[in-house]
């Protein structure tokens, strides 16, 4: 009897500690959304108010069409699917190239993948930039996509070597014995066993360059070509009129990275710290 | 003989591509920025010439420099430790709880799916000190005799900082110390309940053991990535106020954009990975000592 007691205020003592961890972690998304619909007098004039007194579409409109911010979202969705499409493709072959042939050097190659995570985005910046002048690139969509395949390519690599290694060997040697040859076996086999794993992957990816925004400051420097994250902090002015602006934007920029995450998390979450190392 | 010449290609035709990738992308550019840090390099200027370890002695005599370390340290370790505490406790509780399990689990994790520049502007204007909603609710429940400026008070910036900075990565931390404790077989447990041990004397001798080396990874992990961030410092202060919250990567950003000399910069961002090298090799140490432990 006392040990049911005790089992019962314990789990009710946990569920309002998650009650309010969940209240700290979702307000911001909360307080941005409600932030945009509301008109710019009521942001300045009545902090406190919770609820908008009146819904106004206005702020987003002003965003999209009068700030081009419309512009940057097209060329963050072209940056981040060209990423994903070049990165996947690479980072697909080769988690099933170590997983394969690689067994020996699978544990090697992760160690490998380790290392580059530790180089300081601030020091490749500095060459990025040197090279992408050299080349051209700097300035352009083309040059971001590259030097975004830095850190997806790893990532992506390293997340799906975990996915690979639950095909069962069995069933490529019986297309082997068929006389598929090794391409046709991972495109036609492997490719579709993994396919969640894959989608789940490519969508991380694709939020992450969503997401960037420390090379995208370096390496773009004209309003039509900046990334979203970049035209998020050129809109951010020391003016107060502004805030119903950026609170659009930054729902706009926020809410696909949200419910992408949400439905990936269950697949990526756990794989970044078990199937890496072991 | 054929056959065996035609495997040994295709192996390489699949990973090629990867280790191209990794060859020109990351390990090139850290061997030229190596030499860059021996040399006079310059944002604007098209000379320059090999100068030795100059910008080394320049750097390590710079007392900003040293500000800049030390606040990286402090970053890196308070962040952690919060990460660490919010995050496994967290876990414990979701892993308790057996209603709105998943619920909570969705929604605990937004922060996590947050773009740097949204964190910054979200709590910029939450915390704004003339229209942000937290300091006005303060002042208006009597909690506070004047609206609290987060970002300028010297006193408070950093704690701000570094609550954001758990905000964000909290949730990582939980949901994977809580896949790691959904493999602790349930029988253990009950043995040691069987046994009459207390809550607290099995969570010592088998939920620490069996997650310690998850626990050890990520807090390699997120030190890495801690101590390198540079977007959420950049964009919620700049540095500022007076230098308070300048981390070496903003302290070799000013240097690099700021002054423009980029040899200094690149002198530093070595400095920066030197550092990170010793650090991780101390963990790896101590996490491989576990394993062994282990088997």
């Amino acid at each position: 009897m006392e040990k049911n007691k005790k089992t019962i205020l314990g789990n009710f003592m946990c569920h309002i500690y998650l009650i309010f961890l969940t209240i700290i972690a979702g307000f911001p998304l909360v307080w941005i959304i409600l932030s945009s619909v509301k008109e710019t007098g009521e942001l300045t004039s009545n902090p406190t108010s919770f609820w908008p007194k009146s819904f106004t579409l206005s702020n987003y409109i002003h965003v999209l069409n009068d700030l081009g911010f419309a512009r940057n979202i097209s060329n963050s969705i072209l940056i981040a699917l060209a990423t994903t499409v070049i990165a996947i493709t690479i980072s697909a072959m080769a988690a099933y190239g170590i997983v394969r042939f690689f067994p020996k050097f699978g544990n090697l190659m992760s160690k490998a993948l380790i290392m580059t995570y530790m180089f300081p985005p601030i020091l490749l910046a500095i060459p990025y930039s040197l090279v992408m002048a050299k080349a051209g690139l700097v300035n352009t969509r083309l040059g971001l996509i590259i030097v975004y395949l830095s850190f997806s390519v790893p990532y992506a690599v390293w997340i799906l070597v975990g996915f690979f290694k639950t095909v069962p060997i069995g069933i490529e040697e019986a297309a082997r014995v068929d006389g598929a040859n090794k391409f046709e076996v991972f495109i036609r086999i492997v490719l579709p066993l993994v396919a969640p794993g894959i989608v789940a992957t490519a969508i991380y990816t694709f939020i992450n360059v969503w997401n960037e925004f420390l090379y995208a400051l370096i390496l773009i420097n004209s309003t039509d070509k900046m990334t979203v994250a970049v035209a998020l902090k050129s809109l951010e002015g020391a003016e107060i009129l502004v805030w119903g602006d950026m609170m659009a934007a930054s729902a706009l920029v926020v809410i696909p990275s949200v419910i992408f995450f949400s439905i990936i998390q269950k697949r990526i979450a756990g794989g970044l710290a078990e199937g890496s190392v072991k | 003989m054929f056959v065996k010449k035609e495997r040994n290609l295709t192996r390489w035709i699949f990973v090629l591509p990867a280790l191209l990738v990794v060859g020109m992308l990351l390990i090139y550019p850290v061997f030229s920025s190596i030499y860059y840090s021996l040399t006079s390099k310059h944002l604007i200027k098209q000379s320059y010439s090999f100068i030795g370890f100059k910008n080394y002695i320049y750097v390590l005599q710079d007392s900003a420099f040293y500000v800049a370390l030390l606040n990286s340290i402090k970053w890196t370790v308070l962040s952690l430790t919060g990460q660490i505490l919010i995050g496994f406790s967290a876990a414990l509780a979701l892993h308790r709880v057996v209603k709105f399990k998943g619920i909570y689990r969705t929604l605990l994790i937004i922060p996590w799916a947050f773009p740097s520049i949204v964190i910054a502007l979200s709590w910029k204007w939450i915390l704004n000190g003339v229209y942000g909603y937290v300091p006005n609710l303060l002042f208006d429940l009597g909690l506070t005799t004047e609206r609290l400026q987060f970002f300028s008070d010297a006193n408070l910036v950093f704690m701000t900082l570094v609550f954001i900075n758990v905000w964000f990565g909290a949730p990582m931390i939980m949901v994977n110390i809580l896949s790691a404790l959904q493999t602790i077989p349930k029988d253990q447990y009950e043995a040691a309940k069987i046994d009459g041990a207390k809550r607290w004397q099995s969570f010592v001798h088998i939920t620490l053991p069996h997650i310690k080396i998850v626990v050890g990874l990520l807090v390699v992990l997120r030190t890495i990535w801690v101590f390198n961030n540079f977007d959420i410092i950049y964009l919620l202060t700049g540095g500022g106020p007076a230098n308070l919250t300048t981390t070496l990567p903003i302290y070799a950003y000013n240097m690099g954009w700021g002054t423009k000399f980029l040899g200094r910069s690149s002198a530093v961002t070595i400095l920066l990975l030197l550092f990170l090298l010793v650090v991780t090799g101390v963990y790896f140490t101590v996490i491989r000592k576990w394993e062994k432990e282990e088997s």
